[in-house]
This record gives C-alpha cells, structure tokens and sequence, in this order.
C-alpha cells in the first residue's frame, strides 16, 4: 500500500491541504483533473522533488517523506520525457541500474525482457535526437522501469502525442502493467486515457481530492457536482428530496415539477428529506417514446413530454437537445444512429421522453437549491 | 529606408567603426619592427603574465561562479536578488574604482593581517590575479547562469528519481549538457581578464618585469611616447581578444551531439 497522509502545501496563492491519496499496489492508479488542479505538486511531492509544509509519504510501512528523491525507489516520467540527450539508448536505459550500484547480472533477463516488450533492442547505439516520437516513449518508459521502481509515477507523458501515437503507447501501457505488475500513479486529464488505463480513479480539483474509486464508479456515479462538470456532464438538474420519501429501498425526489422515484442505492450518500440535490440523467439512458407502440413497465413512471430543440449528427451517433414541456431547461439525449434513423424525428417535432429510475444519479447539492 | 535595411547598415557601422579603428595603427607600423617589439623580453613577459593571471583568474571565477550560478539559477534561497545584484557590481563599477576598493581594503586591518599572515596582493602578481578576479567573477557567474538555465532542471528530476544523488545528477547530467555555454563563458572570461587593466594598475602597479602586463605595458608604451610599441602591443592583445571570440563562436555553432 502506497499513501499519502494529510499533505499541504501552498504554492503562491494554490494551497492543497490535508490531501490523503491512497494508491492501490500492483495497478494503474490515475490522478485526473483539470490543468491547475495541483496534480503536478503532488507528483513532485511525492517523488521529493517539491518540499511541502506537512503530511506523510508512507511506501511499505515505511514513511518516506523525509528521504531524498535518490532513496525513495521511485521512477518519473515527466510529460518532456526528459530523455538524457548526450546518452546513447542504452546509456539512457541504464542510468537508473548504474546510479543505484545494482549488479548488471542481476537484471539481465529483466531488462532483455523489458527491452522486447518495448521493442527497442534496435535502437541501443543511437541518441534520442534521432528517435522518432513514439521510439522516445518507448525508450522513456524503458528507463524509468529499468530499476524496477516501487511506484512509477507518470506525469502526463501522452498529453502532446497525436492520437494514433497516444493510442499506441496506451496499449503499450496496459500490456506493459499486465507484464510486469508494477505499482504507478499516471496523472492526467484526460478522461479516455484515465478510462482505459486506470483500475483507481483518483479526481482532483482545485487542490482538493474530491472523488477515489474504482474506475466505473468514479465515471458513472460522480460524487460531487464538481467532479461531474470536470466530467462535462451535461444533463445536471436541481431537485429535493421530498420530505416523506426515505424508504429503503427508493427515495423519491422532486424533478421538473413532478416526482421521481430511483433505487437508494443511487444516491452518492445518504440524503436527508428536504435536502437540494443535483440530478444527473445519463444521455445514453433517456428513451424517446415510440407512440402507439406499448412500453415496458419500467419506463412508464417517468414520462416527460416536450419538444425537439435541436438534432446534432455526431459521427458515430446522434445528439438530440430535448426541452420539457414548461421547463427552462434542455437534455441532452444520445441515441445510436441506427434507432436515431427508426425514429425518424425531426428538430421542432414534440415527443415524450421515458426513463427508468436507474437511469438517474443523485448528487447532494453543496450550493442551496438550483446548480 | 526600409526597417530592416536601417538595422543592416547600422551593424555594418559598427563593423567599419571597429576595423578602421585597427587598420590605423598599422599606420604607425615600421618595416620588421613587430618582430623585433614581439620578441623582446619585456614584451614576452608581458604577454606570459597576462595569459597565466588571466588563466588562474578565469579559474577561481569557474570554481566559485559555477555554484554560485546553480544556486542562482535553480535554487531559492533568502536574499537571492540581493545577491545576485551583487554580482552585476564588477559589471556597472569602474574597473579603476574596483581596483581602488581592492586597494583600502589591503588597508583596512583586517586587509592588512590578511596581506601579513598570508598572500601578499599590493603590488604583486597575486594582486593582478585577484584584480582580474574581482572583475571578472560576477560576469562568469551571470553567464554560467544563463547556460545553466537552458538546460531544464527537469533532467535532473528524472536523474535523481533514478538513483543519482543532487552531485551524481549534476556532474552526469546538466554539466555535460550545459557544457558548451560553459565553456563559452570561460573563454569570454578568459579575455575579458586578458585585457583587464584598470583594477590592475590600482591594486598591482605598473611595475616592469614583475607586474607588467599586456594592457600596462601599453600604457606605459603611451606614456614614453613609443606608439609603434604599443601599437604592436595592442595588435597582439586585439589578435588574442578576437581568437577567444571566434572560439565562443565555434564552441556555440557547432551541431550538438544532442
């Protein structure tokens, strides 16, 4: 278990105070949020190379906070990559065995096995200079495992990489991981990366940790509104839990004007009756009702009838902006295209909206009523 | 006239402005003279007491600059604007004013124990080398700083989180990558404290044979009237001053290994 204890640290006017971070060992952990949340401090703090005010880098038991980047047994892969121009590849590979007096022998078959995972055995004579974008990755991750590292730490290194490249290397991650089972936390903010690479999410925001989790928790039921606006979720609506509804197994909770009702499992804490929330309705979710055809039970509770704003061809799939009879508001819907072409709806054309109860995720809201 | 010719003539002022400045003391020059004036003793000792001062000079400035210009180019400490104000003192000061400092301070008691219980300065070769120093110092430290600051301290990051101590991150990675501004500030170093005078005469004297050097046998060249001596004085010192310049140059253009 690697943890971080109660930091604060304050950088001109960005204070990040008592943050606790725990890392899962073995897994891609992800540290996502947006630029100038503070991800970078806590990287370098983490890897010594930042001083902070308080708090506790705890790796095996061990607190490690006081020794000196060289002892902590982390490896670091700034976004630059920072690959060491005046060393050959090998060189480069090399440095982290070299520096820590480690027995070449010891590690032979480790590193022939890293270097053909990376397929970079035919770049050992040449300098970085002469790579190509995705040889420098390779040769980055190369370098910073070489010692096998106890936490690798990742910071944002595919932010500047074109998507076939990105994509690549994400691959590469993920087989790497697999391979050899080290422990990292990859900072980012991007949430298809977060997705695809991390088993724990880890969002920051303003210096404030505001949500860990396994990955489709942390992505489906955001906990905070800020979490699910840094997520860009759009269909955010204000609603109240109604005073006489906690059952177990339900809570009921006002929405556009009406009622409600989704399993208390899908509330992110336990709410109080009158207490403001934030409804969240996924996209993918909302069924646009077929009239005439009949619908299943599930549906038929929450049945909201409207008018098509606008219809949005997004490639792969269609957006239609839906606006409730009455209400000032617009959700957005997003339907494949081969049910959006079943449909056969148009911009302007009034229809009616079902969901299920599942289909919502009630958020506590920290601001009063409305968003 | 456009803009961009304006700037190209005004560099090609500057150019004919210097090289007329030079092609008029070969006015002065007499038939199998420079020989004969570069291969006289005091000459010869001139020119080896300017190169070895300058040398040692060019070297403890390289051997206090260079931390002092790592700590000022990566680390925060208090009173670093100070400090580094400081070091641009040499820079805007007189050089005689420099020199006359050096000198009281030899004169001050705590100067004088320092002069009696260890170097001797005042009036001797120390005295140069410290002269040059004084000068030259803080212009080493401000150019180290510079090639220190193009090299991202983020190699060092990555050195340390490898295994290297802040030395081992230093030596085996930002030394080797700044190097060749280094050595371009050494060298820019080196001929300033070549022609370095006016802290010198202060604080060492103008005495022949001992702490004569190139730029003080010019002076004293002028001051007995024989140009065609100084002027091959100053051809030689203008001959070294412009050969560490076209080195800087070929240190700085040739393609990195990086």
């Amino acid at each position: 278990m690697i943890e971080v204890r109660g930091l604060s640290l304050t950088l001109g006017n960005f204070r990040i105070e008592t943050l606790d971070l725990t890392l899962q060992e073995g897994v891609f952990n992800i540290l996502l949020g947006p630029t100038g949340s503070g991800k970078t401090l806590i990287l370098e703090s983490i890897i010594g190379l930042r001083k902070f005010q308080s708090g506790k880098i705890i790796v095996a038991g061990k607190e490690i906070q006081n020794l000196p980047p060289e002892k902590r047994g982390i490896s670091y892969l700034p976004q630059d990559l920072a690959l060491f121009p005046h060393l050959t590849v090998k060189e480069n590979l090399l440095y982290g065995l070299q520096a820590q007096g480690k027995n070449m022998e010891d590690h032979e078959d480790y590193l022939g096995h890293l270097i053909a995972t990376l397929k970079i055995g035919h770049l050992l004579t040449r300098y970085p200079q002469g790579l190509s974008g995705g040889e420098k990755q390779r040769v980055a991750l190369g370098r910073a495992l070489a010692p096998s590292p106890r936490l690798f730490l990742l910071d944002e290194p595919l932010a500047a990489l074109d998507p076939g490249l990105k994509s690549e290397i994400q691959q590469l991650l993920v087989t790497l991981q697999q391979s050899l089972q080290f422990t990292a936390l990859h900072v980012t903010h991007d949430l298809e990366e977060a997705y695809l690479l991390g088993e724990r999410i880890n969002v920051l925001i303003e210096g404030r940790l505001e949500q860990q989790g396994r990955r489709e928790e942390v992505f489906l039921r955001p906990q905070t509104v800020k979490v699910a606006r840094f997520f860009g979720l759009r269909n955010l609506f204000p609603g109240k839990v109604f005073p006489e509804a906690r059952e177990e197994k339900w809570v009921s909770v006002s929405f556009w004007g009406g009622k409600i009702n989704l399993p208390a499992d899908h509330v992110s804490k336990r709410l109080t009756a009158g207490e403001d929330v934030v409804i969240y309705l996924r996209p993918e979710e909302v069924m646009i009702v077929r009239e005439g055809k009949p619908l299943k039970e599930s549906l038929r509770q929450n049945i909201f009838p409207g008018e098509v704003i606008r219809i949005l061809d997004r490639g792969t799939h269609h957006w239609v902006l839906f606006r409730p009879s009455g209400r000032d508001v617009l959700l957005e819907i997003h339907l494949p295209n081969y049910v959006f072409r079943n449909l056969s709806i148009r911009e302007g054309q009034e229809i009616r909206v079902a969901m299920r109860g599942e289909s919502f995720w009630v958020i506590p809201s920290l601001y009063g009523p409305g968003l | 006239m456009s803009f961009s010719k304006t700037a190209v003539y005004a560099a090609f002022l500057l150019f004919l402005f210097y090289v007329v400045l030079i092609f008029s003391l070969l006015t002065f020059l007499e038939g199998g003279s420079f020989l004969t004036v570069l291969l006289a003793p005091n000459t010869l000792f001139s020119i080896r007491l300017s190169l070895t001062a300058a040398t040692i000079a060019t070297l403890l400035a390289v051997a206090v600059g260079l931390p002092a210009a790592y700590a000022l180019s990566r680390l925060n400490f208090p009173a670093k604007k100070l400090v580094d104000t400081f070091l641009e003192l040499p820079m805007i000061m007189s050089p005689i004013a420099l020199g006359a400092a050096l000198l009281i301070f030899f004169n001050t008691p705590f100067g004088a124990i320092l002069q009696e219980k260890g170097i001797f300065f005042v009036f001797e070769f120390p005295g140069i080398v410290l002269a040059q120093f004084a000068t030259i110092a803080g212009l080493a430290t401000r150019l180290m700083k510079t090639a220190l600051d193009e090299i991202s301290p983020r190699y060092e990051g990555v050195a340390r989180s490898l295994g290297s101590n802040a030395w081992g991150a230093f030596w085996k990675v930002t030394f080797p990558l700044a190097i060749r501004g280094l050595v371009s500030a050494m060298i820019l170093c080196w001929a300033k404290a070549v022609g370095e005078f006016g802290a010198t005469v202060t604080l060492a004297g103008t005495m022949a044979f001992k702490t004569e050097t190139m730029p003080i046998a010019i002076f004293m060249s002028l001051a007995s009237a024989d140009i065609p001596q100084a002027v091959i004085l100053i051809l030689i010192l203008a001959g070294i001053g412009l050969s560490a310049l076209y080195a800087v140059r070929f240190v700085g253009r040739r393609s990195p290994v990086l």
